[in-house]
C-alpha cells in the first residue's frame, strides 16, 4: 500500500518542480515560502504555468484545466489542488 | 530569489499589478482577401497570402467561428485583411462577442452608431511624399477627416528610411487632429528601392522616436525600451528571429527548442480554415523582421527574464502598458 501525500511533501514537490522548470535561482524546495504569490511576486505567467501542469501531469497523475490557472496562484495552492485532484491510491 | 517586489517601489508595483492580471490571449483575423489600395511594400499582397484561401461570406459561418475562437480562449481579435471594414457584418460578429481591435487604411469610416468604443488602428506610412509614392494617394487627409478626434482611434505609423527627420511633421498633424500614434517600422517586402534599412539609420531613427515620445508624451503611445529592441532587434541578450519570435501560429509550431510564446495564438485566412504561418507574411525573412506587434509580444512574453533588475523590469512593465493602451485594456 502506498503511503498518502502529505500537504507538507506535496508543497515541497511543487516547489522541486516549479524551480527546475522555471530555473529560479537562490531558492530551494524548502526556503520556498509555500504562501508566496507565484504571479505577482515571482512574476509566473500562464505560459509558466502551462509548463509546470505538464510536469505535475505526470508526477501527480492529474490534469489541470486551463480554467483553473488564475486560482493556482502560490505553492500552497497547487498543493491543494493536487491532492483535491489526485487519483486515491490503493 | 529576486521578487518583483524586490525589484520596484510601491509606484512600480502598483503598475505592475494593473498588468499582471490581464492575461491578454490574442489572435489575428485576416477579414477578407480585398483590399480599397494597392500598397507597395504590403507583406499581404506582396507575399500572396490574398490569394491562399477563399473567403467565407456567410455571416453565420463567421459568428459561430468567433464563438468557437472564444471558447479557445482569445479575448482580443485583432482583424487585419485586405481591408476590414469593406466587411462590416464579419467585423460585428467580432466585435459583439470579444474585445476587439480593426486595423484600416482610414478611408471608410467605421460607423460609430454600430461600432461605438472599438479600436481602430490606421495605417499611415508617411508624410504625404511617401504615401502618395507607396500608397497612390494621400490617405491621411480622408482618415483624419473620417476620425479626427475619435476616442477610441490611433494612427499606426509605419516609419520608412525615407521618414527620418520628417516623423515630427507627421506627428504634429496627427496631434492636430485630436489624435495619437503608435509607431512601427516598415519591413521591405518587395524591396522597394531606398526602403530598406541600413545599421546607422536605424539607430538614428531610435534617437528620433525617444525624442517625439518626450515632445508629444500626450500624442505619441509608445516607450523607449520598445524602441531599443525593435531597432536593434536585440532584447537582452537575445536577437530576434525565427527560433525566438512569439508571434507563430501555435498548432504549426514545430520549433525545439519551442520559444516563449503567445499562447493559442493563430493567424486565421479568411477561410476560417487555414492558417497562416505567423502574424506577418510567411515569406518574409525573420532575422530582418520588423513587424511591431511581434517584438511587442516578445517582450511580453519574456516577463521573468526582465527580472535581472528593477530598470530591466520597469521596461517591460512600460511595454506591457503600453500593448494593453493600444487594445484598450489600460486608459490611455
Amino acid at each position: 500500500m502506498q503511503q498518502e501525500l502529505t500537504l507538507q511533501d506535496t508543497i515541497e514537490g511543487v516547489a522541486r518542480i516549479i524551480i527546475d522548470e522555471l530555473k529560479l535561482e537562490d531558492v530551494t524546495p524548502q526556503t520556498f515560502d509555500p504562501d508566496l504569490d507565484l504571479i505577482d511576486e515571482v512574476g509566473v505567467d500562464s505560459m509558466d504555468l502551462a509548463t509546470v501542469a505538464l510536469v505535475l501531469q505526470d508526477e501527480y497523475g492529474i490534469s489541470i484545466d486551463e480554467d483553473d490557472y488564475p486560482k493556482l496562484k502560490s505553492l500552497r495552492l497547487i498543493a491543494e489542488y493536487v491532492l483535491a485532484h489526485a487519483p486515491v491510491k490503493s | 530569489m529576486k521578487t518583483v517586489s524586490s525589484l520596484l517601489d510601491s509606484h512600480w508595483y502598483q503598475r505592475y499589478k494593473r498588468i499582471s492580471q490581464l492575461n491578454i490571449r490574442s489572435s489575428i483575423y485576416d477579414v477578407t482577401n480585398r483590399c480599397n489600395l494597392r500598397c507597395k511594400g504590403c507583406f499581404f499582397f506582396s507575399s500572396g497570402e490574398d490569394k491562399v484561401a477563399r473567403e467565407e461570406t456567410d455571416p453565420d459561418k463567421w459568428a459561430a467561428f468567433v464563438d468557437k475562437e472564444k471558447q479557445r480562449g482569445v479575448n482580443l481579435a485583432i482583424l487585419i485583411g485586405g481591408e476590414p471594414t469593406l466587411c462590416f457584418d464579419r467585423v460585428e460578429a467580432f466585435y459583439s462577442r470579444m474585445p476587439t481591435y480593426c486595423a484600416t487604411n482610414g478611408l471608410i469610416k467605421v460607423p460609430r452608431d454600430r461600432f461605438p468604443d472599438m479600436m481602430v488602428g490606421i495605417s499611415l506610412w508617411g508624410d504625404e511624399e511617401d504615401e502618395k509614392r507607396l500608397r497612390g494617394q494621400n490617405t491621411f487627409r480622408i482618415s483624419s477627416n473620417n476620425y479626427e478626434g475619435d476616442p477610441h482611434t490611433y494612427y499606426l505609423y509605419t516609419i520608412t528610411p525615407n521618414q527620418i527627420g520628417r516623423t515630427g511633421q507627421v506627428i504634429r498633424k496627427i496631434r492636430d487632429a485630436g489624435l495619437k500614434v503608435h509607431m512601427q517600422l516598415l519591413s521591405n517586402d518587395e524591396a522597394v528601392d531606398g526602403f530598406s534599412w541600413r545599421q546607422g539609420e536605424l539607430d538614428d531613427l531610435r534617437a528620433e522616436m525617444d525624442e517625439m515620445l518626450d515632445t508629444y508624451p500626450d500624442t505619441v503611445i509608445s516607450s523607449k525600451y520598445y524602441h531599443q529592441v525593435i531597432t536593434t532587434g536585440k532584447m537582452l541578450d537575445r536577437q530576434f528571429g525565427w527560433r525566438e519570435c512569439p508571434s507563430v501560429t501555435e498548432p504549426l509550431d514545430s520549433r525545439d527548442p519551442k520559444p516563449r510564446r503567445l499562447i493559442h495564438f493563430i493567424r486565421w485566412a479568411s477561410d476560417l480554415e487555414t492558417m497562416h504561418r505567423c502574424c506577418t507574411s510567411a515569406t518574409r525573412d525573420c532575422s530582418t523582421c520588423k513587424d511591431g506587434a511581434a517584438h511587442m509580444s516578445w517582450i511580453m512574453v519574456n516577463k521573468r527574464a526582465h527580472m535581472r533588475s528593477s530598470e530591466d523590469l520597469q521596461n517591460w512593465i512600460e511595454v506591457y502598458e503600453m500593448f494593453a493602451k493600444l487594445y484598450q485594456f489600460l486608459p490611455w
